[in-house]
Parts: C-alpha cells; sequence; structure tokens
C-alpha cells in the first residue's frame, strides 16, 4: 500500500514541485518522482528572471497571478526566496521593434498589466543607470516584474509537499506508464518499483515527449540547449533586467540578494538537443554583449557558466491540459518560461486535476490546437 | 542555524556545517544537492575548499565512504575571469 498514491508527478523542476504543492495542499497525497535530483533538469539552470511582459492573454493573466505568489511567497513557503521587483527593460534598437513594442503594451495593459510603460533612450537611461544608450530608440518596461532564486522556490514547495504526508523519489527514472480499463494508473521506474494512482502528470519539462510517448501520448516539446554565466558579486546597481532581442544581444540582471550577474543569449542558430555542454564560443560573446549594453561591468569577474534546455513547443505557449487517456495529464512545454510561469501555472494545473470535467483547460495551452499563432515576446 | 560552536564550511558563501547537515537532512544524498540547497561551493573559489569537506559529511551521515561520493560537477572558467578579458579574448 505504501506505493499507493492519489497523484503521481513526474518531474522534479518548478512545474512539479508547484503542482504538487498545490495538489497537496488540498488534501492529495502526492508522489513526486524526478530522475535526477530536484531542479536537476531545467528549473536549477535558468537564471531566475520573472516577467509578465508577454503577448498573449493567458500567460499576461498568468504572470499577474505568478508575481503575487512569489511576493507573497516568504510568508506562505516559510523561505526566502529572493524575490526583487527590480523591473524588467525590453529595449528597442529599431523602428519596427518599437512599433511591436508599443502594440505590445497595449495589449498587455488591456490585460490588467498596469505599470508596463514605453520609455524613451533618455528615461531607459534613468532607469537602467550605466547603459549604453547607443543606436537605442527606448523600451518597454515593467518595474513590478522582477527575480527570485529557483533552488530556494522549489525547496520550499517540495518541504511543504513533504509536510502534508507527500513522498519525493529522487534519482528515479519513470520506464512505463502503467495503464488499465481504460485510464492511467500509475507508473513503472527503470528500476522496476511500480507505483499506482489515479492521475499521473507528466511535468518533465524537456523529457515531456518521451514521457507522453510512454503513454502513447504526443506532447510536442522540443529541447533546446541555452548557455548562461554568472559573475561574482557586486555593489547592486539598480539596472532592471536588460533583454535585447538583437542577433547579437541577450538578457542578464543583477540579483539583489547577492550582487551576482546571471546572463544569456538565445544562439542563432539554435541548438536543438539535449545537450547541456558548454561552450567557449559563449564565454566570449555573452560578456561582449553585456559589456555593450554596460561598459562598466568590464572589471566583473565570471565565476561560471553553464547550460540548460528551454523545452519549446511549436508556437511558444506551455501546454497544460488532460490527454485522451484518463487521469493522465500534460503540465510541460513552457518554452524558457517555466520558473517565473511556475507558481501560477501549478495552481492551474491542480485546479485542472481535481476539478476534471468542470474546469476547461485554457484554449490558448490546449493540448490539441492550432500551434501556428506565435508568442512574439519568447 | 549558525551557533558560536558551528564550522565555517565554505568560505565564499559563508556556510556552515550545520546548514549542510540540515540539507542531509531535507535528502540530499549527493554534494550537487547540497550545493543546491545551501549555495556552499557557489561562491568564488567553485568549491575547492569545501567540496572534500562537503563529501565527508556526506559519507559520516549516510554511512558511506568518502571516495564513494559523486563529486560536484566542475564548470569552466577555472578561475574567475573579467568580462572584459573574456570579451577581448
Amino acid at each position: 500500500m505504501a506505493n499507493n498514491s492519489d497523484i503521481i508527478i513526474i518531474g522534479g523542476g518548478i512545474i512539479g514541485a508547484a503542482t504538487g504543492y498545490y495538489l497537496s495542499r488540498a488534501g492529495c497525497r502526492v508522489r513526486l518522482i524526478e530522475k535526477g535530483y530536484l531542479c536537476s533538469g531545467s528549473t536549477g539552470r535558468c537564471i531566475g528572471g520573472i516577467r509578465q511582459q508577454f503577448t498573449s492573454e493567458g500567460s499576461i493573466k498568468l504572470m499577474l497571478e505568478s508575481v503575487g505568489h512569489f511576493s507573497n511567497m516568504k510568508e506562505e513557503l516559510g523561505i526566502d526566496v529572493h524575490w526583487h521587483p527590480g523591473g524588467y527593460l525590453f529595449l528597442a534598437h529599431s523602428q519596427e521593434k518599437k512599433e511591436a513594442f508599443l502594440s505590445n503594451i497595449s495589449i498587455q495593459q488591456s490585460f490588467g498589466l498596469k505599470d508596463v510603460r514605453w520609455v524613451d533612450a533618455y528615461e531607459a537611461k534613468q532607469v537602467a543607470p550605466g547603459l549604453d544608450a547607443q543606436g537605442l530608440l527606448g523600451g518597454s518596461y515593467c518595474p513590478s516584474d522582477g527575480q527570485a532564486y529557483p533552488f530556494a522556490v522549489v525547496s520550499g514547495y517540495v518541504e511543504r509537499i513533504k509536510s502534508y504526508g507527500g513522498s519525493i523519489n529522487t534519482f528515479t527514472e519513470v520506464a512505463a506508464i502503467l495503464q488499465g480499463g481504460g485510464r492511467v494508473r500509475g507508473v513503472r521506474t527503470a528500476a522496476g518499483a511500480e507505483y499506482q494512482a489515479d492521475v499521473v502528470v507528466n511535468a518533465a519539462g524537456p523529457w515531456a515527449r518521451d514521457i507522453g510517448q510512454m503513454a502513447g501520448i504526443e506532447v510536442p516539446v522540443e529541447p533546446e540547449r541555452h548557455e548562461a554565466l554568472i559573475t561574482e558579486g557586486v555593489d547592486y546597481l539598480n539596472i532592471p533586467m536588460l533583454v535585447d532581442y538583437r542577433a547579437d544581444g541577450g538578457y542578464f540582471q543583477q540579483f539583489r540578494h547577492n550582487g551576482q550577474f546571471i546572463g544569456c543569449y538565445s544562439p542563432v542558430p539554435n541548438v536543438p538537443g539535449h545537450s547541456t555542454d558548454s561552450s567557449y564560443q559563449f564565454l566570449n560573446q555573452m560578456p561582449r554583449r553585456m559589456l555593450k549594453l554596460v561598459p562598466a561591468l568590464a572589471p566583473v569577474k565570471v565565476i561560471r557558466q553553464w547550460a540548460g534546455s528551454y523545452e519549446n513547443t511549436p508556437d511558444g505557449n506551455p501546454i497544460l491540459d488532460r490527454t485522451p487517456l484518463e487521469g493522465f495529464f500534460v503540465a510541460a512545454g513552457m518554452c524558457g518560461h517555466g520558473f517565473m510561469l511556475g507558481p501560477a501555472m501549478g495552481r492551474l494545473a491542480a485546479d485542472l486535476i481535481l476539478n476534471h470535467g468542470k474546469v476547461p483547460p485554457v484554449a490558448e495551452f490546449a493540448l490539441e490546437r492550432d500551434y501556428s499563432r506565435q508568442e512574439a515576446m519568447k | 542555524m549558525a551557533n558560536n560552536n558551528d564550522k565555517i564550511i565554505c568560505r565564499c558563501e559563508d556556510i556552515t556545517e550545520s546548514e549542510v547537515i540540515e540539507a542531509i537532512g531535507k535528502g540530499a544524498t549527493t554534494a550537487d544537492e547540497v550545493k543546491r540547497l545551501t549555495r556552499a561551493g557557489m561562491g568564488h573559489c567553485q568549491g575547492r575548499t569545501c567540496r572534500r569537506l562537503i563529501n565527508q559529511l556526506l559519507a559520516s551521515k549516510l554511512g558511506q565512504s568518502p571516495e564513494d561520493q559523486k563529486p560536484v560537477t566542475q564548470r569552466s572558467p577555472l578561475q574567475p575571469v573579467a568580462l572584459k578579458i573574456l570579451a577581448d579574448s
């Protein structure tokens, strides 16, 4: 009987941990199964940015909710997750980008993100001291966007799951999804152990397609390598997360709690696959891109580089849905936004699972959908 | 958490023995997990001082030998390098 639980969640990152927390809180007995250690997939490799500046109603509203959860997490989870609303500044160096951002701002405001606004180059320098505004037309600035520390968030959720009586299996790889009577019955691990549950949640991030295939469900999620680096801690400069979408741009921010700069960029062309190897090219390119935007960082020392996977869907939107296999759910394909979406996505996933037929899934997160419409602020 | 008899394990991040033991109590069985739960080994020296101490603590708490401990992933650069030097390289 010890192998029975109400719900099995596959994946010990933010999505699995947050979903498990909300389900536990609602009285479910949860078993979280992770093939490595907690946060060993994408969550522990992300740079900890949290923004509400998206272009679809579903993502904007979820992010408004997520920011609420992050800002309340110290009280809710009893752990300092280093939430800091340091803001996000998306930079526009072309007229085309400026018009796109202006259009996005009005969409975002219409869905309730009230403090996002266009700033001209002069004001951009005011909100981002030290920013080199050469060629800059301005930017889309949202001061209530921010940052938090992924390991603390996941640890906080996991400790709560445990305190509600849930179980955590680390270093446990799922090898099969058990089915019977036309529905999901549990999972079998690579070591041959079987765990029973009436609900199984695929929160496997970059491995979501593999887990889906075990149940005969096609989950269109492709991993893509993204590299990152972090510097030593220096005095806090009060610069928001800077996002430069140019082909030779990148994004970076400074952690408020320890002064470290952390950043990454999306390589062109992209690098598909599960590799999390680091490249020397990145270690050369990323500093160039950072110094182009904030030259005063020149003496700050890089202490570490690594890589992780984005878990991309064809349209840049997440997947949160039930599946044709009764009791089998998917919460994956966060497209590089899993950490920031996580708290609200976990809440929404729990609602979807607990209310079964009653709560309709968000149409733009549906497993079966038209994947041709693109999220513009990927 | 820290008390007067506590020992510093990670000097860069100021992490004590009792904090490492607390992480092991939360279920950490590898130095990689201790690192992520406590930040021990995430600082300026990248764990050069603390990694052996952490492996010893893990071994003693889990009843294993220090040689059995899986080493943390080593990441470049081997020593801190200024952004400017990397950008110009």
